[in-house]
């Protein structure tokens, strides 16, 4: 554990990739196969999750420092990263023996049998007693999934892939297809990537559609399919007699949600993967999102539940069949097995329509239609592509149109986190009622860090209160923003909320007086239910 | 001793001296040379002489406001409306110095600022005994652990080294006085060529004065990059970046003991060496200052006085509405 936190410090100094891999690189180099096994554990992330809170830690560090939760509380603000805050407060208090990843492993285990919090707290105060002040930072960051995840998984695929001198497309490919990094990282290792088997009920990566930029047009449209992009939970089925699990994005299991589903696939044949999109479903047609939502917020599916938002799986790709993993077969071949395996299927496991695009005038109409459905917008698969996974790709475009804008004010603004952990970069927005302003939605995106810099020193001189992460603000900063849909949301005192809102651009010429009103949301929101 | 604390500085009332005001006053006392502490023109400024040359480059002669300046040795005590005072290094900044003022049976002891662990350049900072202390708290929170200087100076020459090696410019930003002559001289010792922004420069012959040598470093001009450190003020690394220098920046101050430093410093090596005290540096002082009474004054101060008061020591953070934004935060 010692080296691989004084491996991570050194990648966390330098801004060169290559250095990074190189450093990363090396130490995978000197590790025997038992102690990669662990390295890549804690570098990844383990699939029994330990559910290790703040309390759970601040608990802890109470214990191993001696220190009270406030000056802790106030000294986390600071850090902004409770494996780093841990580490230095314990600096110069522990007896800094070295940490093996064998040890670093047991304490590991120790921590998922424990059933407690105060037990965790115990047993990971005592240990940090122990540790060097590194290692309790990166042991830290490791148990509470803290590593910038994405970056990090990608850094960690192309030093394996340096360290064993494979190919890094070979060693990503056979990742997809196991999903289980370190069967990959020993076959790297024994020259035998190729032999890395699929596996079901693990998740493949989804391929992403690229947004059309219609204002460029659409001049080979003839070399397109097109189906209906439906505005559900895009989902991955796999089954295997007696056996289903559904994930969903971010390659969370979910069949825990989708009882009514998984059902469905149990009655299926064979064995396959299919990836579609989950949608709440009544009179053919798909009900607004929020109901979906509504739905998996329950904790407790009751029959009741089940009954009033029944939903369906609608399928329009399938990755492997029957043990074969399809994702390099041409899209003509995975719809014909596709529709051959649905053929006989009934609600709520559904085939989503596919047609081939005869020219690009066809796209409004066929937009317009979607969304009379309660649809989205449109998917272009292009003719001939193969499955991308883990890729936005070109071959696929969707189309979307945005609703009209809308100019909000900013009533608070939230710390960020990693990146943005000393700037506040979350922002929750109001329109008008008359003289008040109510919140519609927050959002998170959209402004470069500079912006960000300069709103962060703007919202603290205008702040007014300040609630734990969020400082309360005076509604003065405009800010333009778009979105996908406008749902009824409990959550805001304005009754509305936007979904997946984007920040367009700081409004630095309109004053609060001049954003839009809460009449105007009613009315899109209308608009949209009209359709 | 009566002592207030106002938002235009602290006010020792029986011999009416003002420490560090933010506004002229008829009689300063000057701690050292950042212009958050020694600045417009009080009509009597103590000071030690450095601090009191360096403030005049800062603050010329100005005939509207006539001024007598006073300058004090170390350790070597003056009569001053009836009290005793002596002036005692404090190792923040060349001529940085601690006030004990004894008046009526009583000790006074004011930091300024300080640092405990010896410093890069200037004199290292000496523990007096008082009964009330004035202290600073810049860094008062246990999160902040200081590398020492030698440490210091050699993170700052490897890493210089390491990135001229691959072909980079080393680029080290700092504020003007103190920190920027501190690289320089680390640089120029270990004999790595060193390109100096002219407001660090400007204040390198005050420290030669005082018998630091910094070699042959030269004037940094913005063509002239390639295999030479340059030590410069925030700004200008935004200069060269624009210009596609291939430049990796290193940022050497107290705040670089926390990561997150990294992406407000936009600076991948973070070097954690302050010239200010670390949290155990500030609570090693106030212990063997054996004081009763301790008035913490900037930064953290609430909470390092109730860290004090959980361990039986008489303190309180006075409430001084904040006027000053030290150098090294606005850097």
């Amino acid at each position: 554990m010692d080296r691989l936190a004084a491996t991570l410090e050194a990648v966390a100094s330098t801004s060169s990739r290559l250095k990074k891999i190189d450093h990363l690189a090396g130490y995978f180099r000197s590790l025997d196969d038992r102690d990669l096994a662990r390295a890549l554990m804690f570098l990844t992330g383990s699939k029994d999750t330990l559910s290790i809170g703040y309390s759970t830690l601040r608990d802890a560090a109470e214990l191993a420092s001696g220190w009270d939760r406030d000056l802790i509380r106030l000294c986390h603000r600071e850090v902004g990263d409770s494996g780093e805050t841990i580490s230095l407060l314990l600096r110069g208090r522990t007896l800094n023996l070295s940490t093996s990843l064998e040890d670093a492993e047991l304490l590991y285990r120790k921590l998922g049998s424990a059933k407690r919090g105060a037990d965790k707290a115990k047993l990971l105060g005592e240990a940090w007693m122990r540790m060097t002040p590194l290692a309790i930072k990166y042991f830290v960051k490791s148990i509470t999934g803290n590593f910038r995840v994405g970056l990090q998984a990608k850094l960690v695929e192309e030093a394996l892939a340096a360290s064993t001198g494979v190919n890094l497309a070979d060693l990503r490919a056979a990742l997809n297809r196991s999903g289980d990094i370190l069967a990959v990282a020993q076959a790297a290792r024994a020259g035998s990537l190729a032999q890395v088997e699929a596996q079901l009920f693990h998740p493949l990566e989804f391929m992403l559609a690229k947004p059309h930029d219609e204002a460029q047009g659409l001049p080979d449209a003839a070399e397109y399919f097109v189906e209906d992009k439906y505005d559900g939970i895009r989902s991955q089925a796999h089954w295997d007699a007696g056996k289903v699990r559904i994930f969903t994005r971010g390659m969370e299991d979910s069949t825990q949600s989708f009882p009514d589903l998984a059902e469905a696939f149990l009655r299926m044949p064979g064995r396959a993967v299919l990836d579609g999109e989950v949608l709440a479903w009544r009179d053919g047609r798909a009900l607004n999102f929020t109901v979906l939502q509504q739905r998996l917020a329950r904790k407790k599916l009751s029959a009741e539940i089940l009954a009033e938002v029944p939903l369906a799986f609608i399928a329009y790709d399938v990755l492997y069949a029957n043990g074969r993993l399809l994702l390099d077969e041409a899209i003509e071949t995975r719809r014909s097995i596709l529709e051959s395996l649905l053929a006989s299927v009934a609600p709520p496991l559904m085939l989503s329509p596919s047609a081939r695009l005869s020219s690009s005038e066809e796209i409004d109409a066929r937009f317009a239609a979607a969304r009379a459905r309660g649809n989205e917008g449109l998917l272009l698969k292009r003719a001939g592509s193969v499955y991308e996974a883990g890729k936005r790709s070109a071959q696929w475009l969707k189309v979307k149109r945005a609703y009209a804008t809308l100019d909000v004010v900013v009533t608070a603004a939230e710390q960020g986190t990693g990146r943005r952990a000393t700037m506040l970069s979350d922002y929750t927005f109001a329109v008008r009622d008359g003289e008040r302003y109510l919140n519609v939605g927050k959002a998170y995106s959209g402004l470069t860090d500079e912006e960000i810099r300069a709103l962060t020193r703007h919202f603290r001189s205008i702040a007014t209160g300040r609630f734990g992460r969020v400082t309360v603000v005076q509604p003065e900063v405009v800010l333009e923003v778009a979105f996908d849909g406008i749902q009824k949301s409990p959550r805001h005192k304005s009754g509305f909320a936007l979904r997946f809102p984007r920040i367009l651009h700081w409004r630095k010429d309109k004053r609060p007086e001049e954003a839009d009103t809460l009449e105007r949301v009613q009315e899109i929101y209308a608009s949209t239910l009209a359709q | 001793m009566r002592v207030n604390y106002g938002p235009e500085g602290i006010h020792v009332e029986p011999i009416d001296l003002w420490l560090d005001p933010q506004v002229s006053k008829p009689a300063a006392w000057l701690s050292h040379a950042h212009s958050d502490h020694a600045r417009f023109y009080s009509a009597n400024a103590l000071a030690t002489p450095v601090t009191l040359q360096i403030y005049r480059l800062r603050w010329p002669e100005n005939p509207e406001f006539p001024q007598t300046l006073y300058p004090m040795e170390y350790r070597q005590p003056v009569d001053f409306h009836g009290a005793r005072l002596t002036a005692y290094p404090a190792g923040h900044i060349l001529g940085a110095a601690q006030l004990l003022i004894e008046h009526g049976g009583e000790r006074l002891l004011y930091t300024g600022d300080l640092k405990l662990n010896a410093p890069l350049l200037g004199d290292a900072t000496e523990v007096v005994e008082t009964d009330h202390l004035i202290i600073e708290s810049t860094f008062g929170l246990p999160i902040y652990h200081f590398l020492s200087r030698e440490e210091a100076r050699m993170r700052i020459s490897d890493f210089a080294r390491e990135c001229l090696a691959d072909g980079a410019v080393p680029v080290f930003t700092g504020y003007p006085l103190g920190r920027g002559q501190e690289i320089v001289h680390c640089l120029a010792e270990a004999g790595i060529p060193v390109a100096v922004h002219g407001a660090i420069a400007k204040y390198i012959p005050a420290y030669e004065r005082h018998g630091y040598q910094f070699g042959d470093w030269e004037d940094y001009k913005a063509n002239v990059v390639r295999g030479k450190a340059i030590v410069t003020i925030p700004g200008l690394k935004r200069n060269l970046e624009a210009r596609g220098v291939d430049m990796r920046a290193a940022y050497v101050s107290g705040w670089a003991a926390v990561d997150n430093a990294r992406l407000r410093a936009n600076a991948e090596m973070l070097i954690p060496y302050s010239d200010h005290a670390g949290f155990d540096e500030l609570l090693a002082l106030v212990t063997r200052s054996q004081a009763r009474r301790v008035d913490v004054v900037h930064g953290y101060a609430e909470a390092f006085a109730k860290i004090l008061r959980d361990r039986g020591i008489h303190a309180q953070a006075p409430r001084q509405a904040a006027l000053r934004v030290s150098e090294e935060e606005a850097a």
